[in-house]
This record gives structure tokens, sequence and C-alpha cells, in this order.
């Protein structure tokens, strides 16, 4: 037996989302039991297989929020409290 | 370098103590099967999960039992449908199991099967006529679904919150044929009415019994502690029978508990609830037990040549 993750992406253009696993002997068993167990009422039009041996785990330590990285965002605090001075400006 | 197959807990959160583990908690977070998580709370949400997954998988096989009794068509088409479904529900709760790293799959199935697991009450029983297998859609599995909605309302443990939504979504469509097969029994013949009031007679009380004696008192039941269970089961308990004795009474039935009352506010208040034949069930000693058990281990080793052949052409 094998386990594979089965990932499914509806209509549209919605992105590919993890729906479950499943264990199955071989691939053709895989999909047809990914079919009916992750999609007997249209719940996706896309359905992707893959043997969770092939999927890579990044560590979570990498992927923290950077602390030390205040550049890569912008609170827009600044922009905003001039907009506000000029919309209580306005009013007066 | 890791890959999904590799054993979880080499990559996750961890926590200091029990204590840190429950400020996470308390703070909104959800576990994932990566996370180095306390041994008690690994423990105690994989006993539930498969409780749960044995429970979907004896309540399928009752439904199967009944396709070729059910009356015409499109109802054995909706029991077809439904046994499927249930089943389905299993598979998807015994791989989030298995995950935990506690039991395999095969230990949790061979485990049901020698009558060494526990799984609901309602399916120690047996459906004596059709109106039974019509008060167990409609009345069991209303008092199953709103316990698994209170599971997945908060549900801090991932994989088993995202199935849940699954599950949850298509007990709905039961419900809803539920309903409809008991409006089709409730307005039929004087002897269809007779039907559903005997087999509501049989099933209210196992109905009611599912929802377990009170929680212990304040945050000592640990399934509440961690947010895997956020409502009491007194709770629940009480919002199944204010709903659905009026609507029982509205069709027509009588409910039968005879200290059954509605106080001055209009809440209904079911009687003293003898807890003695929800304990039997889990020992195995319900009135059905022994048959119930024996007819999935019958099914289990009659099917052994299919996963023979499924491993031999791998």
């Amino acid at each position: 037996m094998k386990t594979y993750e089965v990932f499914l992406k509806k209509a549209g253009r919605d992105e590919f989302r993890h729906a479950g696993s499943l264990d199955a002997p071989d691939p053709e068993m895989a999909l047809m039991y990914a079919r009916e167990t992750h999609a007997r009422r249209a719940e996706g039009a896309e359905m992707w297989l893959v043997e969770r041996g092939n999927v890579l785990v990044a560590d979570p330590d990498a992927l923290a929020v950077n602390d030390d990285k205040p550049h890569r965002h912008n609170d827009g605090t600044l922009v905003a409290a001039r907009r506000k001075e000029r919309r209580e400006g306005d009013d007066s | 370098m890791h890959t999904l197959a590799d054993p979880p807990t080499m990559r996750g959160r961890s926590w200091a103590d029990l204590d840190d583990f429950q400020a996470f908690i308390d703070g909104g977070g959800m576990v994932e099967p990566g996370d180095d998580m306390p041994t008690e709370y690994r423990d105690e949400v994989f006993r539930f999960i498969e409780f749960h997954a044995n429970s979907e998988l004896m309540g399928g096989l009752t439904e199967r039992d009944w396709i070729p009794h059910a009356p015409g068509l499109r109802l054995k088409q909706i029991f077809l449908a439904k046994t499927q479904d249930e089943i389905g529900h299993a598979h998807l709760l015994y791989m989030v199991a298995a995950d935990m790293g506690v039991k395999t799959r095969t230990e949790m199935l061979e485990q049901l099967f020698d009558g060494r697991s526990r799984f609901h009450n309602v399916f120690h029983y047996q459906a004596v006529t059709w109106a039974d297998q019509v008060a167990i859609a409609f009345l069991v599995d209303a008092a199953a679904f709103a316990s698994q909605r209170a599971v997945f309302a908060e549900c801090t443990y991932g994989p088993y919150k995202r199935v849940l939504k699954r599950i949850v979504a298509e007990e709905g469509f039961h419900m809803r044929h539920g309903e409809e097969m008991l409006l089709r029994l409730a307005t039929g013949t004087p002897t269809q009415h007779e039907m559903f009031q005997a087999a509501l007679d049989r099933w209210w009380w196992p109905a009611v019994q599912l929802f377990g004696p009170d929680s212990p008192p304040g945050d000592a039941d640990p399934l509440i502690r961690w947010k895997i269970k956020s409502q009491r089961n007194e709770d629940l308990r009480q919002a199944y029978v204010q709903k659905y004795v009026p609507l029982l009474h509205g069709y027509g039935f009588e409910i039968p508990d005879p200290e059954l009352r509605q106080d001055a506010e209009g809440v209904w208040r079911a009687g003293t609830i003898d807890w003695e034949p929800l304990k039997a069930t889990m020992r195995q000693g319900g009135p059905d037990s022994k048959r119930r058990i024996a007819t999935a281990a019958a099914n289990w080793a009659d099917t052994a040549w299919v996963r023979e052949a499924l491993e031999v052409s791998a």
C-alpha cells in the first residue's frame, strides 16, 4: 500500500486545495478511490494525486514571520493618518 | 530535507509542558500532524476520532442492510448513496486517525471487528421495520449530526476539522432525506403512522442517550479543555429535546417519556434518563451488539480476497 495525497480544484479560478489522503496499492486504484471518496458530488473539476513520499516539506522555522525584515511590509499607518486628517478637515 | 512520508513529529512545533500547550489552545491555536503534541492530547483526540470512524462504518453497514428492503427504486438509490457516504466518512476519519501514529488503519479495523473497540450506542440496536430505519435516518442521525457540528465548531486538531467540514455537509443531505421519509410515513396510512410511532418508542431513548451523561463539571473534560468539543453533553442533549419534541408532536406522534414536561418558559424537559442501556452498549452488551459486530467481521473476512488481490497486483 502507498499513501497518496489528494488535491481538488473546483471549476473556475480557485486554486487546487488539499482534500485528504488515502491508501491504495497502485496509481490506478488510487485514482478510483480518490474519485469515490473525495469527488462524489462535484467537489472538483480537476484532481491531482501525489504519493506522500514525493511531497517535500519545508522547515516551519524557515517560514516564520521575518521580524527582522520590516521593509517587506508596510502597514500604511502614516498614509492612513494623513487621510483621516483630511476627511475630518472636510467635515468641519 | 523532509517529505510528508517521514514521521511527522520530526518537524513540527513543540510545547514545554501542558500549561504551555493550553495557552496555545486558548489563544486560538490549531494543532497539525507534524506538531510534537502532548501525549495526553494525542491519545484523547485519537480515541475520539477512532470512535467516530468506527461509528460511521457501523452506521454505513446498517444502511447497507436496508438497501434491498427500501420501498421503491428511488429510496434504494438514496440508501445506496448514503451507504457510500457513511463508508466514505469512515475512510476519511481512519486516515486522519492513522496519521496520529497511535494505531494503523488495519489495527483499528481488526480491533473493531474483534469487539474490542467502541462505537455509538445507537448501532447496538436492531432496526425491526422500515419505520425503524426512518427513525434512524432522521432522529438518530440528527443526534449524531448535532454532536458532530458541535465538534466542527471549534476542533483544534486541523485534519479532523477539515474532514468534518465535508462530513457535516453530507450529513446535511441525509437530514433532508430523513425528514422527507418521516413526512411520508407521518402523512401516510394509519398503519404507517402506527409503524413510525412503534419505531419512535424504540429509538427515542437511544437517540437522547447518544449525547452521553452530563459532562464533568467545569473544564474537567479534557476534550472541552482542548477545544475538541465546543459544547457540553447536557447542553447538546437539551437542544435536541427542545427541537425534536415539538417537531414530532407536530407530526402527531407521542414521545415515550411519561415525565416529559414543558416548563414555565416553554422549554421541554426530558424525564430521568436511565444510563444503564448506554453503558451496556459501551461493553458490547447492547441488544444487537453481538450480531452487528459479527456481521461487520464477516464482511471483513468475506472481502479478504479483494485486499489480497490488490496487494498481489501492486
